[in-house]
């Protein structure tokens, strides 16, 4: 209950705080439209080749393209702007702030802020899978749309996982500033469904840097296509990854010197 | 256009400063030339999932992997980094110290631009080796597509730098400079070469592609160097880059008056 207002509190901050940037919304619902337009170009470019690509329909395609959005929006909104925050201040001694405070270290470093603009991804990449969904006429029942927020939840699970690891090595290397971008670098291949690629790129996209679980597996559970992995893989992973994560943070934390000592 | 004698020297001992400057952010560098290869491995994995053993186009995977693995060191070489290098020095009014001395700025841009590709193609290179080995390319090459390959691509670099410095000019007036480079970024990777080469475009599309100057940066030089243009295509190909080339040059210039015109540093 406390963690809960906790975070409501920050959310409210959040709010409070960035509603000093109002034309940020505009600026950034603009450059969300052009990307999310471009990217929609792009599919059709592809498809005017060819009418399935490794077995993905047009509008499945679409589906997996919206999923992405929808996770680059929650990532932008509550797990980089935060998680970004602990590397400035680790290098700064800052951190030491962060760790005086009674609530766990993690929660508040990983739940401080939120940069509620980028929610226009989130609603865009929604809207795409909307689209997407209405001219597939998928059948959308209660247990389909319960499995598919479960496997999303999973995805994410995953994403912020690998954030936090990759931000954790900022207590061994110090100036880890751009270190996030492999993150992003394995990310941009989650457009595209994981069965495009060669086989040892799949396996990799997979099981070492799991964006299949990302995009693709949440994208096959609601447009109903065969299941690439079983579908409860998708949480469990996703639960065992945070698991691991948190585990690391406590390691790197325990390596915490602050600055200049 | 007359480059005075000590304003060439003065570019090169700038160049040397910043390449100096650059080599202290290998890592960084090695890993933003890293996306420069996922991007197209995306679109290669795209196409080479359509075509399979078959062609799409008159193109075989093989083919493919030729058009991705030179987009590789294309990109690279005439990406526009200006809106990140040149742009914030203007807003945040860097610029000031720079107009005191006796030559254009955007010298500082340009030295820039050539310390950032040499020092990350260093570290690019051995991945592209890699990649050619594993991808199995069939560089469809001759000796007078790859003299006409260089022409292409040093000419593609100087217009995308040239547009990549107009854009980063628009922070003279508006701190959303970022939001119109995305709208060139969009159309460079629709029409430019990136999701697909500019021949699979579909029709309208494509006529669209060989007149707007993005295929120009881009798509352009990698045509030619595979042979993929006949000769009809090839002269009007040149003519097009050469043609944009020549305006850019012309509005940079306008743009840089106008700008420096109504520039006050943070404060004045």
């Amino acid at each position: 209950m406390r963690i809960v207002r906790i975070v409501s509190a920050f959310l409210r901050a959040a709010i409070l705080k960035e509603t000093a940037y109002r034309a940020e919304l505009v600026g950034n619902l603009f450059r969300s439209v052009i990307g999310i337009a471009v990217a929609v170009g792009g599919l059709a470019v592809v498809f005017s080749h060819t009418s399935e690509l490794s077995g993905w329909r047009l509008e499945q395609a679409m589906v997996l393209l919206g999923v992405y959005y929808l996770v680059q929006g929650i990532v932008q909104t509550a797990l980089s702007p935060s998680l970004n925050e602990v590397v400035s201040e680790v290098r700064k001694g800052t951190f030491d702030y962060v760790l005086l405070k009674p609530v766990p270290s993690l929660l508040l470093s990983s739940t401080r802020r939120f940069v509620v603009w980028h929610l226009a991804d989130v609603l865009l990449g929604g809207a795409i899978i909307a689209i997407g969904l209405i001219r597939l006429e998928a059948q959308i029942t209660f247990g389909v749309a319960a499995i598919f927020v479960g496997v999303m939840v999973g995805g994410v699970a995953i994403v912020f996982s690998i954030w936090l690891a990759l931000t954790t090595l900022v207590f061994w290397f110090v100036r880890v500033e751009n270190i996030t971008m492999i993150f992003q670098l394995f990310f941009d291949t989650g457009r595209y469904p994981v069965e495009i690629y060669p086989f040892w790129l799949r396996q990799l996209l997979t099981f070492v840097f799991p964006v299949a679980f990302i995009t693709t597996v949440p994208a096959q559970t609601i447009t109903g296509r065969e299941p690439l992995v079983a579908i409860w893989l998708a949480p469990l992973i996703g639960a065992l990854a945070l698991l691991a994560a948190a585990r690391f943070w406590r390691i790197g934390l325990s390596r915490y010197t602050s600055a200049s000592s | 256009m007359i480059v005075r004698r000590t304003t060439l020297a003065g570019a090169l001992a700038l160049t040397r400063a910043e390449l100096a400057d650059m080599f202290q952010y290998r890592v960084v560098l090695f890993l933003y030339s890293l996306w420069e290869v996922v991007h197209p491995i995306v679109y290669l994995a795209v196409w080479g999932a359509i075509a399979g053993e078959g062609e799409v186009g008159g193109l075989r995977l093989s083919d493919f992997a030729a058009y991705y693995l030179t987009f590789m060191l294309v990109s690279h070489v005439t990406a526009a980094i200006e809106i990140y290098t040149f742009g914030p020095m203007i807003q945040q009014g860097e610029l000031s110290p720079h107009l005191l001395r006796p030559m254009n700025p955007v010298w500082v841009a340009a030295a820039r631009n050539i310390s950032y590709k040499s020092v990350s193609m260093l570290l690019l290179i051995p991945v592209w080796i890699g990649l050619v080995i594993i991808l199995r390319p069939s560089f469809t090459i001759t000796a007078g597509s790859v003299a006409l390959f260089l022409v292409a691509l040093v000419v593609a670099a100087l217009l995308s730098f040239l547009v990549g410095t107009t854009f980063a000019l628009l922070a003279f007036w508006t701190t959303r400079s970022f939001s119109f480079w995305e709208i060139w970024i969009g159309l460079t990777f629709l029409l430019g070469g990136q999701v697909a080469p500019v021949e699979l475009l579909p029709g309208f599309v494509q006529n669209l592609a060989t007149a707007l100057p993005m295929r120009y940066t881009l798509g352009f030089p990698i045509e030619v160097l595979l042979n993929r243009l006949d000769p009809g295509e090839l002269a009007l190909g040149f003519a097009l880059q050469f043609a944009w080339l020549f305006a850019a040059a012309l509005i940079v210039r306008a743009v840089w008056r106008a700008g420096i015109r109504q520039y006050s540093a943070v404060g004045a």
